[in-house]
Order: structure tokens, then sequence, then C-alpha cells
């Protein structure tokens, strides 16, 4: 143990006890990535708190030390948001996972950070209702990492986001106070602002989400097609058609392989891409678009279509969709997944793109995609073993996001910025939108500590007091940091 | 600073004029109005305006501009209407990308040409959509598609430093950096001035029906909560209460191809719900378990006092609008508390010496807007306030006073407590330090004890009771002034 | 720890939320993804710590991740890989040294098991007052005598049962160690349900230990000699289908080819013989026995064994759903292991205890009459926790409810013997 570790780990075990502070370094490594492996970097301490008040005692000890700290839920996440840092503390919630009230009245769950996604769903099932926020990682992912992330889903195209179904959160500060804050309030909506912000802005120690009514209907269909080309024109009759589907989501021939090989989902043979289509709602409603989007679907091109009313059969339907990131791994021995967004109507397009980027470098791309929302999931494949291979799919995956900035879309739809696309932020933004963006930062956390290095490609200091500059400081005489 | 402050302005190229009698902010004159017709103009206006150390609000139709405390200062008012552009409709993509001062009724007309809208209901004619983020105004449908931050997906603003900053984009699914949309919407023109925003939009319903009925009273009120929680999927579940001794008008919308077959099987199922003895106002998960169960109507529902249900296909007359503007408040609390609340509304106005109130608003998002009479006594408004505000409180809810009458408002707390004060302190003092952009309008700063400096809990932070807008001058007293006139 | 096998991980996280360990503690290092992150730390050079050792050791190898893992990761593989490099590298202190060298020297063989009878129907009556004190010298100790069902008669099966009516196989029955041991109505019944459905059965004598308990404990070398002398006993008892009935040792010897790799002759001979659990066969051939009504609500128990490492969830039910009057109810978080897994409530005995008290919560909630499953550990494990919270759950095998179905016995007859209270009734003896 550092010197360094030694003083932290002597303030952090009277708040913990023993069984909450890991400093042995062998359990320490097992911190060192997310879900995103890319990133590693193994944290002085991980700490793993029971309650808030002992996570505001942890982030006070930072705060009056000067240590950075990350926050980490079920480490799943795809853009390094958790990668810990090596002179800092992970707060780890995967012990704050009690789900505190199903309040069937007022529509709303309140739960600790550490509970996953999918268990608040299942504990509201028994009284007819879920929460609506569906990430592919759904049975693992925390919502406090949701919360962090502002998670989407493939049914957000018709439901939203996190933030739209979120109502109040307890966090605790930069500063190591607990503070509530309810879209009831008046004034700044922080709430919104706070999700989303990639652990940035603080904590979030307790979560009441909006609870929705199970739709009175659900049909799913798969639809095959010859090729991606004419599932992406299905997908624009179907919007143009005035039909929000639950969810629309595309893969293609890759992607179906992947699948295929690790979960045995069955798609249509021969099917250069499929679609899943959901409709939910009431049934008059969902009859009349079902029998539009059947319609629609066989115009472009469709050969073959199946239909699941039961949760049996939607489950097949969608077994391949939700396993494919991970199944990627029987095709590849490693691969990148990129989150870009354009405007629907530009898929086509960006889609040959990626297949002219893919043959160019001869790095083979996988394609499955939020086909709704313009949401692109593009996994780029290549062996780690061949030489240069990783370097070609960096600037494969680069050129892609490229490809999206360049039709008007954004460098992620869900995964978020994190440490891994913090320096395609300047290719969408200016430096004055960043700046701005980090006032917010600065508001909450004017010592730069809570989740450092993510998001924003250049640190800023916040400065002593807002409109009052003093003397250089060594980061902007160094140049490695700018002042406002 | 070799100019003065209205040669400094004139310097600029942007249209000022002098400030008019009708240009006053809450009582508040300006003394200057600009007109920018741009970002970049705004911006120009902003950086003079920091020059000079000019106090601004910013101003869109002023529909609501009345609305919150008054501004400590205001040398000069900003209005948008010149940013009235339709810069981008992508139908395709559901998107479009608007200038701030683009009035809303001109944004629906545009949209539904290409059969769809943003799903707003805005309760005022002559709103823009500027006013509309700032003062996060929603409307009945806020229970199916959100309120105006959760359709806004990018939003340009310029800083009190005149820096122009966007966030979002125009796309629907985006998480790159911090979401300022959000952050701006409701900010009250205290971080900036909105001048651009994209919102995602939907296709038009293909048809509109909604249910009406009445109750004799609130003990006669249906079920309304499991009828919103119903699978029948009303857009909408709105009451209108004009005087607590009076009976209540619902009404709940239905959109879709089957909005009428819908309404229709939603009254049969109010019908088919008179078994005696069932609680009204409970969602117990078993009892919302079908459309058929969806809305219980008590068994006396129908008679000589509640009307039978009906359907139509145009929306009552007060549907979507304030039940008064010259003494508003807004009530919110959890949904399942909304009958209580009401109850509560009746109690505090017995309390206070029987003020006349109407309710209307949502029952079941439970956001509700109660009005009281513009003569309403001083003291007796501030009783019905606070009994009001902390009758709510007991069931989580809030209350916040847009409008008083100037002897009422001086004795009121506009907002109550407000949760994360200090931090809502510290963005404005990061967005905007020297304070001069709607000062005082923000909730959680007393409006005339100047910036707090941290420190205390976030509960502390309750605003004192006395907004006197002491440093503004009372409306007309503004220097005389020939018109719109380029300086 | 086969570094290809390691990189099959894309630490994705979906065993998180599957892994018991994970569950109870919540930390990464005691999860699967951890564990294999462990194993890679291993491969790239850092050297086998206590605390590693020990992240190992806290696995209960239910392979529940593997079920849940989208990569195919082969966690099985690499956890016994684990063992068996901690078994070879990692020198544990004295007291684990004897613990184990008891239950491995104890288990595995039938005759010291049997021994054991005696001291245990004694024990009966003592356990309650020798509890506190087995508590204090090792939790471990308790754990063993608190799991140990009570004895009852033992029961001798005959070398050869015939078909009933026309003979449609000819296969081989495993009798196990435990199971033969402590549950010998379970082999019994399988046998009658076999021979009923229309099977020759050939229960050869003198069977060993399959070799799972140590397999599943890294100790490779002794599990191949367990393998060799099985497959040798059926070889010689003339079947090419042996019939299992205890998950546990259904998945080890469906794995002898793996384990006997080293030797291709006997990787060829323990490919010759078809190991098929009991559910899985009789699903495959299809009833044609006639079922009785048993009116009886059942929570059927997934054993790891079976549904993880075999996959077998739906033939179970299956063949419940053939009894008229059955009703079966699926306990929550089903696919959650009790703890039992194997040895490990024997030397993890806290964590097995947490999980077991969690499971029997979950099985008491659905409100059946008797708990059915495929495997004595998991059965043991569980009506212990459940007499931990003061109530009891009568427990079958699969094959023993079939069975009386099949004879026409009312449901009473299922699950009285392993009531733990006094032991069995003087008219149960009699019997």
């Amino acid at each position: 143990m550092t010197p360094a570790q030694a003083e932290l780990s002597g303030r952090l075990l009277p708040i913990l006890g023993p069984n909450g502070v890991i400093t042995d370094p062998v359990r320490l490594r097992t911190y060192e990535c997310d879900g995103l492996t890319y990133h590693r970097a193994t944290p002085a301490i991980v700490v793993l708190p029971e309650t808030a008040e002992q996570v505001a005692a942890v982030v006070r000890v930072c705060d009056e030390t000067g240590t950075p700290f990350v926050a980490r839920g079920s480490g799943t996440g795809l853009s390094g948001g958790a990668l810990p840092r090596a002179d800092g503390v992970l707060i780890v919630t995967s012990r704050m996972r009690r789900i505190i009230e199903i309040d069937v009245d007022n529509r709303r769950a309140v739960v600790e950070p550490g509970v996953t996604n999918l268990a608040i769903s299942e504990a509201a099932r028994p009284y007819g209702y879920y929460y609506a926020p569906d990430p592919s990682s759904q049975q693992v992912c925390s919502i406090g990492g949701n919360i962090a992330e502002n998670s989407g889903g493939a049914h957000c195209l018709k439901y939203g986001f996190t933030v739209n179904h979120v109502l109040a959160l307890e966090l605790v500060t930069p500063d190591g106070e607990i503070v509530q804050l309810d879209a009831m309030d008046p004034g700044y909506d922080l709430l919104g602002a706070f999700i989303g912000s990639e652990g940035t802005l603080g904590i979030a120690t307790k979560i009441t989400v909006r609870l929705s009514r199970a739709p009175e209907v659900v049909t799913t269909l798969l639809a095959a097609f010859r090729d991606v080309e004419s599932g992406g024109r299905a997908v624009s009759a179907i919007i143009g058609a005035g039909i929000v589907p639950a969810a629309i989501e595309m893969m293609d021939a890759l992607a179906i392989e992947a699948a295929e090989a690790a979960v045995r989902c069955e798609y249509p043979a021969g099917a250069g891409a499929v679609l899943i289509v959901e409709l939910d709602g009431p049934e008059a409603e969902v009859a009349h678009q079902f029998a539009r989007v059947e319609a629609l679907c066989r115009e472009t091109g469709a050969f073959e279509l199946r239909i699941a009313d039961d949760p049996a059969e939607r489950a097949a339907i969608w077994k391949g969709r939700k396993s494919a990131f991970a199944a990627v791994g029987r095709i590849s021995p490693a691969y990148l997944v990129q989150d870009g967004v354009v405007p629907r109507t530009a898929l086509p397009k960006v889609l040959a793109g990626i297949e002219e980027l893919s043959a160019r470098y001869g790095i083979r791309v996988a394609n499955v995609f939020h086909a709704g929302d313009g949401n692109l999931h593009p996994l780029v494949l290549f062996d780690d073993a061949e030489e240069g291979a990783g370097e070609r799919a960096e600037r494969v995956s680069g050129e892609i996001l490229d490809l999206c900035i360049a039709h008007g879309g954004s460098i992620t739809g869900e995964h978020g910025v994190g440490v891994d696309k913090s320096r395609y932020m300047p290719k969408m933004f200016t430096p004055e939108d960043l700046d701005t963006m980090q006032l917010v930062r600065c508001a909450f956390d004017p010592k730069n500590l809570s989740n450092p290095g993510k998001i924003f490609p250049t640190p800023r200091l916040c400065g002593e007091a807002p409109g009052v500059r003093k003397g250089v400081h060594p980061l902007v005489a160094s140049g490695e940091a700018e002042l406002f | 600073m070799a100019l003065p402050p209205a040669k400094a302005l004139a310097a600029i190229g942007v249209t000022i004029r002098e400030a008019l009698p009708e240009d006053a902010v809450a009582g508040v004159a300006p003394r200057w109005v600009a007109l920018p017709g741009s970002t970049s103009e705004v911006a120009a206006v902003m950086r003079a305006a920091a020059e000079h150390g000019l106090t601004v609000v910013p101003a869109g139709g002023g529909t609501k501009l009345g609305w919150g405390p008054p501004p400590r200062r205001c040398d000069l008012l900003l209005r948008t209407r010149r940013l009235d552009r339709i810069l981008e409709h992508a139908a395709g993509d559901l998107v479009a990308r608007v200038e701030a001062g683009v009035r809303t009724e001109a944004l629906a007309a545009a949209l539904a040409g290409a059969g769809q809208e943003l799903a707003l209901d805005i309760p005022f004619e002559g709103a823009t959509i500027g006013g509309t983020l700032a003062a996060a105004t929603a409307g009945p449908r806020r229970l199916r598609y959100g309120t105006a931050r959760d359709l806004l997906i990018g939003i340009t603003v310029v800083l009190a430093d005149g820096t122009i900053a966007r966030s979002g984009g125009k796309v629907v699914k985006n998480v790159a950096g911090y979401d300022l949309g959000k952050l701006f919407t409701g900010s009250q023109g205290t971080l900036g001035v909105i001048t651009e925003a994209t919102f995602r939009l939907h296709p038009l319903p293909s048809s509109r029906a909604w249910i009406g009925l009445t109750a004799p009273g609130l003990d006669g009120l249906p079920d309304l909560a499991a009828l919103a929680a119903s699978q029948a999927e009303p857009s909408a579940v709105e009451i209108d209460w004009p005087g607590v001794d009076a009976p209540l008008s619902i009404a709940a919308l239905f959109e879709g191809v089957a909005a009428g077959e819908r309404a229709k099987a939603a009254v049969a199922s109010l019908g088919l719900g008179k078994t005696a003895g069932e609680p009204v106002g409970g969602t117990g998960g078993e009892s919302a378990a079908g459309v058929g169960a969806a809305c219980r109507l008590p068994a006396d529902a129908g008679d000589s006092r509640g009307g039978a249900p009906s359907i139509a296909f145009e929306p009552p007359a007060w549907w979507g609008r304030l039940p008064g503007e010259e003494f508003l408040l807004e009530m919110r609390v959890p949904p399942g508390a909304a009958v209580q609340a009401l109850a509560q509304v009746a109690r505090s106005a017995r309390e206070a010496g029987d003020v006349p109130v109407r309710v209307r608003g949502s029952v079941v998002s439970a956001v509700l807007h109660v009005a009281l009479p513009g003569d309403t006594h001083a003291q007796q408004a501030e009783r019905f306030v606070s009994g009001l505000r902390s009758g709510l409180a007991a069931h989580g809810g809030r209350l916040v006073v847009w409008t008083a009458p100037p002897d009422a408002a001086s004795r009121l707390d506009r907002w109550g407590p407000v949760g994360a004060a200090t931090l809502m302190r510290r963005v404005k003092e990061r967005f905007d330090p020297e304070e001069r952009l709607s000062p005082g309008r923000l909730p959680g700063i007393p409006p005339s004890s100047g910036r707090q400096s941290g420190g205390g809990p976030p509960s502390a932070g309750r605003p004192s009771a006395g907004e006197t807008p002491s440093e503004g001058r009372p409306a007309g007293g503004g220097p005389p002034s020939g018109g719109g006139e380029r300086v | 720890m086969n570094p290809e096998l390691i990189n099959d991980c894309v630490h994705c996280g979906f065993c998180l939320p599957a892994c018991p360990t994970y569950t109870l503690w919540g930390e990464e290092m005691d999860s699967p993804r951890g564990r294999i992150h462990l194993m890679k730390q291993y491969v790239e050079g850092t050297a086998l710590t206590p605390e590693m050792a020990g992240h190992f050791d806290a696995c209960l190898g239910c392979m529940a991740c593997v079920s849940a893992c989208p990569s195919g990761v082969q966690y099985d593989r690499l956890i016994e890989s684990a063992r068996a490099e901690v078994e070879r590298v990692h020198r544990r202190p004295v007291a684990d040294r004897a613990f184990r060298a008891l239950v491995f020297g104890l288990f595995p063989y039938p005759r010291r098991l049997r021994a054991l009878r005696l001291p245990l129907r004694l024990g009966e009556r003592l356990t309650p007052r020798l509890r506190p004190l087995l508590e204090r010298l090792d939790p471990r100790l308790a754990a063993m005598a608190e799991l140990a069902p009570p004895v009852t008669r033992r029961v001798r099966l005959p070398r050869r049962v015939a078909a009933r009516g026309e003979r449609r196989a000819t296969v081989g029955v495993l009798t196990g160690c435990v199971q033969g041991e402590f549950f010998p109505g379970v082999n019994a019944a399988t046998v009658r349900v076999l021979a009923m459905e229309g099977c020759e059965v050939v229960i050869p004598p003198g069977q060993g230990c399959c070799g799972a308990l140590s397999v599943h404990s890294g100790r490779a070398e002794e599990a191949a000699g367990f393998a060799r002398r099985t497959i040798e006993t059926f070889e010689r008892a003339g079947v090419d289908t042996v019939i299992v009935n205890a998950a546990g040792c259904g998945s080890s010897t469906k794995e002898y080819a793996e384990l006997l790799a080293a030797d291709p002759a006997w990787a060829a001979r323990a490919r010759a013989l078809r190991f098929a659990d009991l559910a899985e066969f009789l699903a495959e051939l299809g009833p044609v026995a006639e079922r009785h009504p048993l009116p009886v609500t059942v929570a059927y128990h997934d054993a790891c064994h079976l549904a993880h490492a075999q996959g077998i969830r739906a033939q179970p039910r299956a063949l419940l759903a053939t009894i008229p009057g059955l009703r079966l109810r699926e306990v929550p978080d089903a696919a959650m292991c009790c703890g039992s897994a194997g040895t490990y409530n024997l030397f993890q005995p806290l964590a097995a205890r947490d999980l077991g008290d969690r499971k029997a919560e979950q099985v008491l909630s659905v409100g059946a009459d008797l708990l059915v499953s495929a495997n004595p550990g998991c059965t043991m494990q569980i009506a212990a926790a459940a007499r931990r919270r003061g109530e009891r759950i009568r427990v079958a095998h699969t094959a023993e409810v079939l069975d009386a179905s099949l004879r026409g016995l009312p449901p009473t007859t299922l699950g009285r013997a392993r009531e733990h209270t006094s032991g069995p009734t003087s008219a149960e003896r009699a019997q």
C-alpha cells in the first residue's frame, strides 16, 4: 500500500468497516474497467457503501483530501464512464440495491442506485406496471448507472429515455452534501441537467422513477429483407405513415450470424437484414397500425414475416437482438462498438458509407441499430492478435462517427461520452458550447473531483469564485488546462 | 467605456428603441427595448449590455412576462419577436428547428401541413417558442407526451456575456454532453437568452374524441387516476372546478384512429362500474387491471346533479385554458394525492374567509392551476396561500404563485421551500456572475438581498417573504418615448 | 486456465445477477466476470494469493453464469482448471486442509458413508445440543451435522429388473454415493419407474463415486480414477446407456471424455457410453405407463447441475405435467443456486446458509405441498434452511413423484420420511 492509499483507507475504514473497503491489489484490479475493456486503470481504493450517509462521508473525505472519485454501478457501461482513477476512490453502489417502495397510487417506485433496471419492472409487474426505459443490458445494469448515462433502450422511440421517467433524486454533491431534486420543485430543472451527466455532478443515492402501465396489447413483428437498404425503406415508410412504434430495430447479416451462433435465434435463412417492429397500446390502435406495418414491410420487399402475440414468441424474436453485442464475441476475437446517431432519413447514406469504410480498411462491421431513431451500433470486428488490426478498427470507428456528425447526428445516442469519446466532442461542439456546459460542472463540482476526465476533452479550472480571477494556475501555465 | 449605453447600443446596428409603458415587466419599466433579428445580433446586444453593466430581461410574446416576482431592475428588454423563422422541418425525421420568436400558432400551422405537431398544449395565444420554454409551459397532454423539456432535443442560447452556446442537436436520441436544454427550460430568463430550439414532433392523430361528464362534488368524483392509468390510454384527463361548491366538469381526451371507439369503451366502462361500495380515488394494482375496470362512477353518477357521460369531437370551452391570469397559482402534487389537493383547496378557501377560487388542470399528472379574483384582499390571499401550501406539503406537493395583484404579491412567498436552492444559486452564479439577467426572478434567491455565498443546508435557501420590487420603477415611469425608433 | 477461454469474456457483466455470490456480497471479484479477471491476472503472471484462491473457492460452481453468458464463455472449464491450479500451487491453512481431507475421504466412498449411518442415527438426537459446540469449533462441522438427513432403512437393489410389458430399452443405473446411502428410496423409485416405462434395468453392484465431488473441487486426478472405474463397471454390465438421477453426477459423467482426454483410449471408451439424466431419458422415450392422479401442489427446484450444466429444465416439468391432478408452481428466481452446490455447503457454510435461507423463503412463498428436485444436495440444503426458519418442507425427487403416480400411491407417501422432526416414526420404520 502506498502512503497515500494507507492514509485514505485509514479515513475510510471507520466509515465503512473492513468489509466495505478494498485495498488488496489483486482485488482492486478486478475493478480496472467497466464494459469497455479498452481503457483500464486500477483504482487506489474501492469502497462498497450501503447507505447514502456512507457515500456522503466518503465524498467528504475526498473533498477534504482533494482525492478524485468515480462512481460505479454494475460496470456495464460502454464508454468507460466508470473508468477508475489510479489516484482516486471508486465508489461502487452494488450493495445499495433495496427497492424501497413500489407506490402504485402515485405510479412510482423508489429505489437505491444499485438496483438493476429490470428488477424495478419485475417488482412492479404484479401491479400491472413497469419501468419503461429498457437498455439491452437491463438485467444487469444499475439504475444509478442509467441515471448517469441517461440510458435509452429499444423502446425509447416511443417512450423516451431515463430522463423522461425520473421524478426525483437524492444525490450526494461533490462536496458531500445530500440534496433532494424533485421534478415538482420550481426553479431550474437540475434533475434534467443531472441525468446524463455521467457521474460528473455527483452520485445519485436514491431514485424515484415513474412506473408505466403495461400496454393493453403488444405485437411484435419480425420482417426479413434481402438487404439493409430495403429494410431501411421499410423504416421510412412506417414513420412516414404517421406510426410511432414502441421499437424498430434492425440487424444486418453479420449481426444475425453472431446472434445465431450465440443464442440460436433462428431468424429467417438468407436474410440480409431483419427488422423487429413492436407496436403496443390499445388493441384497436395496434390492430390498425399492425395491418399498415405489415403491408408496408411487404411493399418494401420483406420476404418473410413472423408475428408474435405472446410473451414467449416475443422473447424468441427479441433474443437475438438483445444478445447481439456480447454475441459478437462468438465471431470475432475483439470488437469496438460505436453508438453514433443520424437523422433517420440519412440512414441509407450512412450505412452505405460504413460499408465503404469497411471495404477500404478490410475490417468487418456488423450493424445492430435502433432504426426508428437513427441510433447506429456498428460493431467493428478485428483480431487483436493481428498486427495493426486494432489501429485500423479504431480508425474505422472514428470515421463512422465523422460520418454521423457530417449528417447532422451525434457521436453517442445512449452509451455516453465517457473517456472513450471525449476526443470527438470538439467535432460536435464549439469551445464555447463546451465551456458553457462546464459552467454547470463548476457549479456542482468546482474542485473537479467527481469523475474527472470524462465527457470533456480539456479540463477547465473553475476558479476560486465566479467572476473573480486570481493568479495563474500551474496547470494553465503548463498548458494542461485552460481557464474560462 | 467611451460611449454612454444608448450610443453603444446604437453602434451595434441592432434595432433598439426607447421603452414604452406597455413594455413594463411585472410593473418594472425598462429603459430600452432591443429587437435583434438573429442569434448573432442577440449576442451583440448581450455583449454591449455586459460592457455597460445593463440588466436584461428577455421576452417573447410577453404572455407570461408578468409571471413570477418582478425583476429587481430592467435596463433592457430583449424582445425575440424578430427571431421568427422556422429554420428546418425535417418531416421524415419528425424534427423541427425554429427560432425562439416563432409564434406557437405559426409553428402549428406549418407542421400541420405535413401532418405533424409539436405535442405541447399552450394555453396562450401569441406565445413564442422561447417564452414557452423559459416558462416551461405545458397543457393537458403532458400526461401522454410530457412537457416542453421532454420534447426539446436541441437548444441555442446566448449567455449574459454574449457567448453563444448550443447543446443537444437535431437527432432525437443524443447523450453527448450536458443537456443545457433541460436547464434552460423553466429558467425564467435568468440564465441566458434562448434563441433557437429543436423539437421532436409527433404525427397528428387521425382523430380526437373527448369524454365529458360532470360530478356533483369531490365526493362524487369518479376514479380518474384509474382512467388515466387504464389501457384505453387517454392522452389527457382534465377537470374544471368553477368554485368549491360547484359541480366539477371532467373531460378526457383520446387520440388515434380509434379515438371515438376507445372513448365509447371508456364511457361504457364508466357505466359498468356502478358497483356500489367500491372505493373512489384509490388505484390498487388489481382494480386497474383493464379497460373494464378503468373508471368507476359512484352509484349516484348521472343523477340530476351529475351529468351523464357524453362523447364529443370538440373539446369543452375551458379545455387547455388557464382559469384566470390576474391571480394565478399552480399546484403540483403526486398523482395519488390529486383529490386530496382539491379538498385542500376547498378547505383553505373556507379558512381564508370563503375566497372564491377556480381550479383547472390535470388531476392525473397532478398539475392544477388555481385562480383567485384580482381584487382578493391581500390578507385573505396570504392566508389562503400559506394554508394551501402547508396542506399540499403534507402530501408531498408544491405551490407556486405565478401572478398576484401588487398588494397581495408584496406579502406572498412566491415559491415555497425549494429543495436544491443552494445548487440553483450556484448555477446562476456561474452563468450570470454579475446578476444582470432577469435579476430577482429565480426561485431560491431572495430578490432584494443580492447574492448569498453558499453554505447552509439546501432547505435553508427558502426565500424571505418580502418581495417588494423596491428597485424597480413603477410602470409608465420610464422616459417618454416616441415609439419604435432606431437609435 | 486457458488464456483463449479467458479472452472469450467481453466483460459485459450479464453474468453478475445470475451469480449467487455476487448477489450475496456485491463484489466484482466474487462474480464470474471478476473471477475470470483474476484468472487473467494469474495467467499474466500475478502470483496466486490467498485472496485470489479465496474467491475461486467461494464460487459454487452452479454454472448459472454459463446459462446467462451471451458470449459463450466456458466458465465451467475455466473454474475447474482454476481450482486445479489452486490445489496444485496454493497451500491452505492446516485446519482447511484437515477438513478437506475429511470430506474427500468420506463422501465419495459409499462404504465409509455407510459406516457413518450409526453415529448419525445417534447424532440425530444429539444434534440440537451439539450444534452450539460445533458452531464454536468450526461452522463447517456444524453445517455438516445440520445437513445430514435422517437415516432411513437401507434398500438393497437387485442386479437386474425386467421391463414391465414390452421391452423398449436396456439401461444401467448409476446409484451414486450420497444418493445411494442417504436417499435409497430415490434409486428404488428410479428403477421402478424405468421398468414400468418398459426398460430393462441393470444395476451393477460395487459402483463407486462417479468423481463429481472431486472434479468440481479441482481434484482432477482423483476424479479421473473414479471415472475410469465407473466406465469399467458399466462396460462390464453390458449397457450402453446409463441413467443418472443425481444432477451433479449427471453433469460430471457427461464430461468423462474431456476429463480423460489425456488418454485417447479411455476418452474413446467414455464416448462409447451414454450417460443420460432420468428426466431427459424419459422425455425422449415418451410415456407408456398409466399415470394415476396425484393431487398435490409441487414446487419444482432447478438443480444447478441439471438446469445450467446440462440444460435440462423443460423435461422434468413436462414429466410432472403428465401426472393428472398435480399442480406445478414456479419458484421465483428459479435459476439461483440454493447454496448446496456439491461440497460447497461444507466448505463455505456461511455463504451456503445465506443462499439456503433465500431459497427456502422463495420456495415457501409459492405455497406448495412438496418441493421436487433432482439433486440430493439441494433437497438436503433447502430442507435444512426451512428448519432454521422453523418451517418444514416436504421434499421428493422427480423419480419418487413419478413412481407414486405410476403406482397409484397417495401424495401423503411423498416426502414424509425426510421430515426432520424426531426421525421416522415406528410405523414408517416398519414399512
